[in-house]
C-alpha cells in the first residue's frame, strides 16, 4: 500500500501537472495496471469525481423500477470490460445481453447469476474473489450485517461493488459513490431513439458534492453518451 | 417479370478510398434484409427488393416504401430515390424519376424512355439518324434489321427494349457479392464462449475459480455466460447458457433474437409474459392479417389488475422470417408507458407477449 496515497493524490488532484501527450500514452498501461481506479467510459469519466471507480469501493445506483437503473449500472462496466477486466452480474433475472453488447461490455468476460435463489449475498461473495466489478441487484432490502460483510470483502479484494437498488429498497450503508436517477424521458421518432436520464452523482467528502447531470442512456446505438 | 422496388442512394454509388462506402452499403443491405430477406445490392448505390411479399405483409406498397425510406435515413443518413416497376432495368429508371409505375404499365413506361437509357451513346446516336428516339421505336425494329445494322451488343439491348430481358448487361456489379461476402466474413465473430478458447491469463483463472464456487453452491445451471454465435451482426445470436455447457446448437432460437434495431432492452425475458393491449374502449388491439394494428393502443394490461396507460407506440415490425412463405407471423411493438418506462412487445398467434423492458 506504500504507493497508495501518492496515486490517490495524483488521481484526484485537479491541478496535476500535464505530461507531454506521447509520454502520457507510453505510461498509460503501467499506471493502469497499478491503478486503484477502474476506468469508466463515456459519459461517466467526465462526471464522476476522479474519473473512475476506486477499487475496493461500493457504488450504489438508485432508480425507480423501469427507469434506467439497470442500464446505468451496466454502463459502468464498459471501459473496464474493454480493458480485459472480468465482471459479474448477480440477481438480474433476465439480463439483456444484446443491450450489454451495444453498451460496449465484452460479454466474454461476464459471469451471470440471474437467479441466486435465496443466496444472493453468498453468490456475490463467491464472485467477488474472481471478478473486478460486480453488479448486484438484491431482491429486497439488504440486512445491515450482510451489507457490511460484503463491503468489507470488497475492500479486502479490491473489487468494485455496484449495487442496483430499485423500488425504494435502499442500501443500508453509505457508499463511496452514488448515482440516483431522478428523471427519465424517452425521445422518440418512428421508434425509441434515446433516453435522457437525469442522474444525481454524489461521492464522499469534499470532492463528492452531489451534482445533477443529464446523460443519454441508451442512445440510438444502445450506448451511454453525454448530452 | 417481377415487380420490384428499386432504391438509388447516390451517396453510396461511388467508392471512397477508406472503404466506407462498401461498409455502409453492407450495413444498409443488412437493414433492408430485415424488411425483406430477398433484398439485393445490384451495384453500389442501387438496391432492389421484390415488392409483392412485403407489401402484402406491411399493408401496401406505400407502407413498404415509407419503411424503406426511413430505414435508409436511419441507417445511412442519406437520401434515397425510390421507384417501382417490373424488372431491374425499369425499376432503376423508375427510381431515378422517383416514380411508381402502376402494375401492368411497365411496358408503356419503358417504351417512352429515351434511347440514352440503354447507356450506349453510339447506339443512341445511330438510332437518332434513323429517326428513332425512344426505346419503343427501337423495340419495334425487326430483330433481323437490328442484327444487320448494329453490332451483337445491340441485339441484347434490343431484347431489353422489348421487355424480353429484365436487366442490362453491366447493370449488375458481379464482383460486388464476393467483396461483400469477404467483408462480412471479416466482421463475423468465430464461435466463442467466454474466452474459454482464448489465451488464459491470471484474471481468467481467478474468474473460473469463482465460477466453480458459485456452481458448487447453487447448482450447474445457476452460473450463466453469454454465448456469441456467428450471425449477421455480432449481437445477433447472443444468448445465456450455463457455464461449461457445450455450445448451443444452431437452430435453437433465442428468446431474444436481437433483430430489432438498437437500443435493445436491458431486460429480455427468457420466458415472455402474456399481456393484453386494448384501445380506449377496452377493445383488444390485435395484429391484423396485413401486419397492421386493429386499433390504437391505449392501455397495456400486465395482469388482471395492473393497467398502464400507453403514451406512445411504434411498430409493428416483422420478425425476420420468410413469413409469407412459412405462414408464421410475429411482429414487435415498442411501447412507452405512463410513468416513462418503455417495453417491447411481440405479437404472435393473436396474442401479445412482453419480451423486453428498457430498464
Amino acid at each position: 500500500m506504500s504507493g497508495y496515497s501518492y496515486e490517490h493524490m495524483f488521481v484526484f488532484s485537479s491541478a496535476r501537472p500535464t505530461l507531454p501527450r506521447d509520454l502520457a500514452a507510453s505510461l498509460r498501461p503501467l499506471t493502469l495496471a497499478k491503478s486503484r481506479m477502474m476506468p469508466l467510459g463515456e459519459p461517466w469519466k467526465a462526471l464522476v469525481p476522479g474519473g473512475g471507480l476506486r477499487r475496493g469501493s461500493t457504488v450504489v445506483v438508485e432508480a425507480a423500477p423501469g427507469l434506467g437503473g439497470l442500464s446505468l449500472a451496466l454502463s459502468l462496466l464498459t471501459a473496464s470490460s474493454a480493458n480485459g477486466h472480468w465482471a459479474g452480474v448477480v440477481g438480474v433475472d433476465d439480463p439483456g445481453v444484446v443491450a450489454m453488447a451495444e453498451l460496449g461490455v465484452d460479454l466474454r468476460r461476464v459471469l451471470f447469476v440471474p437467479r441466486p435463489r435465496g443466496a444472493w449475498a453468498e453468490s456475490a461473495a463467491d464472485l467477488l474473489d474472481g471478478v473486478d466489478l460486480l453488479v448486484v441487484r438484491p431482491p429486497s432490502r439488504a440486512a445491515h450485517g450482510v451489507a457490511r460483510k460484503l463491503m468489507d470483502r470488497v475492500r479486502e479484494r479490491g473489487t468494485v461493488l455496484i449495487v442496483l437498488s430499485e423500488s425504494g429498497a435502499a442500501w443500508p450503508l453509505p457508499a463511496e459513490l452514488s448515482f440516483v436517477v431522478t428523471d427519465s424521458r424517452w425521445a422518440t421518432s418512428s421508434r425509441l431513439e434515446a433516453r435522457y436520464l437525469s442522474v444525481r452523482i454524489a461521492g464522499r467528502g469534499e470532492a463528492g458534492r452531489a451534482r445533477e447531470h443529464v446523460v443519454v442512456l441508451p442512445n440510438r446505438r444502445g450506448q451511454a453518451a453525454a448530452t | 417479370m417481377e415487380r420490384l422496388l428499386a432504391l438509388w442512394v447516390e451517396a453510396l454509388s461511388s467508392e471512397e478510398p477508406d472503404g466506407s462506402t462498401l461498409r455502409d452499403s453492407l450495413t444498409l443491405l443488412d437493414a433492408l434484409s430485415l424488411l425483406c430477406p430477398f433484398s439485393e445490392l445490384v451495384r453500389l448505390g442501387l438496391y432492389i427488393l421484390p415488392l409483392r411479399g412485403p407489401s402484402r405483409f406491411f399493408g401496401g406498397e406505400e407502407a413498404v416504401m415509407k419503411m424503406v425510406r426511413e430505414t435508409v435515413r436511419d441507417v445511412t443518413g442519406h437520401e434515397v430515390l425510390l421507384g417501382v416497376a417490373d424488372g431491374v432495368f425499369c425499376a432503376e429508371l423508375a427510381a431515378r424519376e422517383q416514380r411508381v409505375v402502376a402494375p401492368g404499365a411497365t411496358d408503356v413506361f419503358r417504351r417512352a424512355q429515351p434511347l440514352e437509357a440503354l447507356g450506349r451513346k453510339d447506339l443512341a446516336t445511330t438510332c437518332r439518324r434513323l429517326g428513332l428516339y425512344t426505346l419503343g421505336s427501337f423495340a419495334d425494329l425487326e430483330v433481323a434489321r437490328v442484327g444487320e445494322r448494329f453490332n451483337k451488343h445491340a441485339l441484347e439491348l434490343h431484347r431489353v427494349a422489348r421487355g424480353e430481358l429484365g436487366e442490362l448487361v453491366g447493370q449488375r456489379d458481379l464482383r460486388l457479392a464476393v467483396r461483400l461476402g469477404r467483408l462480412r466474413g471479416e466482421r463475423e465473430p468465430h464461435h466463442e464462449q467466454l474466452g474459454l478458447f482464448g489465451p488464459r491469463g491470471a484474471g481468467d483463472e481467478r474468474a473460473f475459480a469463482a465460477a466453480h464456487r458459485v456452481r458448487r453452491r447453487l447448482g450447474a445451471d445457476a452460473l450463466l455466460v453469454a454465448s456469441l454465435r456467428g450471425g449477421r451482426v455480432p449481437e445477433d445470436r447472443a444468448t445465456l447458457v450455463p457455464w461449461g455447457s457445450p455450445l448451443v446448437e444452431e437452430g435453437t432460437k433465442a428468446p431474444w433474437p436481437g433483430q430489432i434495431r438498437s437500443p435493445s432492452p436491458a431486460t429480455t425475458l427468457a420466458h415472455p409474459v402474456a399481456v393484453r393491449l386494448v384501445d380506449q374502449h377496452d377493445t383488444p388491439v390485435l395484429m391484423g392479417a396485413r401486419g397492421m394494428l386493429s386499433g390504437e393502443p391505449a392501455t397495456l394490461l400486465l395482469t388482471h389488475y395492473a393497467r398502464r396507460t400507453v403514451l406512445w407506440h411504434a411498430g409493428p415490425w416483422p420478425l425476420v422470417e420468410r413469413w409469407w412463405v412459412l405462414g408464421r407471423r410475429r411482429a414487435y411493438l415498442q411501447v412507452v408507458l405512463a410513468l416513462g418506462e418503455a417495453v417491447l412487445l411481440v405479437a404472435e398467434s393473436g396474442r401479445w407477449w412482453l419480451v423486453g423492458i428498457y430498464d
